[in-house]
């Protein structure tokens, strides 16, 4: 499990990030698999906004555009407008998260995955993401200006 | 001697929902009288408190945990004890989603609102707990 | 890869004990403490969580200095960090700090009233105070 991931320990909190996706500014990630790209939210947001008690994702069959909305997830302390970081059609949504959201909290990198699209141009869309080498610093900058906000 | 129902909060102290739990447990305390409800510190079970381990391993055990982790759960469960109902504060917010705590502690109106409501289900939760028999030695 | 941010923070572990009523004002004092008094040299231990065997909250306790915050002579905060992490750099008794100052405990777990302000304050004053030995001392 050590090798599979990049992290930073600040305070308490062990913010992780997966060596083998790529991410987009708006703290999410995907993966492609077997010809489709799955989607989910970074470790870091998770940890920012608290426990997931809510959320609306679009339904399969559903069109977006490359970081079109793509639903909300709600927690006690805020609302987060999420979006899909690469264009296509839905082919699955994590039925799992619609008894349990809070996979996303337990686990935002493997069980909390929120849904599967059918990319309509992955090796264009690609391009716009970064991967975890590059994502990373980028991650400690925004922990460190949280940290300042207190 | 008719069982009685211990009650534990997780009681963190990061999130509302630690406060919420608390509340809600002192809240039916007060509706059914220590006789009956009642609760004691999750810390002092785990330290092995020998009281505290009568009480628990003796009665009827409903745990009241804020989030996913389950603390409170775990740490029953870690001392040989299996809990009879584990309830989530969060589950109670989903169905209220306008009501929000206004703070970890100092909750507000809104949150002793969602108190109130966690209260009322923990209420049902005990009575049925004791309603299956459970409440006889 | 782990690195870690260098800044030292002193990890503040309440009991949150549900039976008295200074398990109430240990979250009450600590949280005065977070948010309030040391906001930037201080982080809480979640003492179930820690119980729990959270990883985080573990590792924590066992690189960084640690107080912790009892309600009554049961010690079950100091107990508990001295078992999983280590000893605690201090441990407060906060029934035993209310006689030494001659205040009087709340009256209840519950709720607490304003009159119970001086006794938060005492026992937040003295947490912000061991944080400055420990920042000051290493």
């Amino acid at each position: 499990m050590g090798n599979d991931f990049l992290e930073v320990t600040h305070d308490k909190f062990v913010f992780r990030v997966r060596k083998d996706y790529l991410y987009h500014p708006e703290e999410c990630w995907a993966k492609e698999e077997n010809g489709l790209i799955i989607i989910g939210v970074t470790d870091f947001l998770q940890k920012t906004v608290g426990d997931v008690a809510f959320l609306e994702l679009p339904e399969a069959g559903a069109e977006l555009a490359r970081e079109g909305e793509a639903g909300t997830m709600e927690t006690i302390k805020t609302s987060v407008m999420l979006i899909s970081p690469v264009g296509g059609i839905i082919k699955e949504v994590n039925g799992g998260l619609d008894e349990n959201p809070q996979l996303i909290n337990t686990d935002p990198y493997g069980e909390g995955w929120l849904f599967k699209i059918v990319p309509g141009d992955w090796e264009g869309d690609k391009k716009f993401l970064l991967d975890a080498q590059t994502y990373f610093p980028k991650m400690e900058a925004k922990i460190r200006e949280e940290m300042a906000k207190k | 001697m008719r069982k009685k129902v211990v009650l534990l909060p997780c009681s963190g102290i990061g999130k509302a929902y630690g406060e919420m739990g608390r509340q809600a447990i002192y809240e039916l305390i007060e509706d059914f009288g220590t006789e009956e409800v009642t609760t004691t510190c999750l810390a002092r079970l785990m330290i092995e408190d020998p009281d505290t381990k009568d009480l628990v391993q003796g009665n009827t055990v409903i745990t009241v945990d804020g989030c996913a982790k389950d603390c409170a759960r775990k740490n029953v469960e870690f001392t040989g004890k299996a809990v009879d109902r584990a309830l989530r504060v969060i589950d109670i917010f989903k169905d209220n989603r306008a009501l929000k705590p206004e703070g970890i502690l100092k909750l507000g109106e809104p949150g002793f609102k969602l108190v109130h409501m966690l209260a009322q289900k923990l209420k049902e939760e005990v009575e049925q707990a004791r309603g299956k028999g459970k409440g006889d030695a | 890869m782990l690195d870690q941010f260098k800044q030292v923070k002193v990890g503040v572990i309440p009991c949150n004990g549900e039976e008295i009523c200074e398990g109430t004002l240990t979250r009450f004092a600590c949280r005065k403490v977070l948010d309030l008094l040391r906001p930037h040299d201080t982080v809480t231990l979640c003492l179930p969580l820690f119980i729990s065997g959270d990883k985080g909250e573990q590792n924590f306790a066992k690189t960084f200095p640690t107080i912790t915050v009892d309600g009554c002579e049961k010690r079950c905060s100091q107990k508990s960090t001295e078992r999983l992490s280590g000893r605690p750099r201090h441990a407060i008794v906060v029934s035993e700090l209310l006689k030494e100052r001659s205040l009087q405990p709340p009256r209840s777990r519950r709720t607490l009233e304003e009159k119970d302000q001086a006794a938060i304050d005492l026992v937040a004053e003295e947490i912000a105070k061991k944080v400055d030995e420990i920042l000051k001392n290493g």
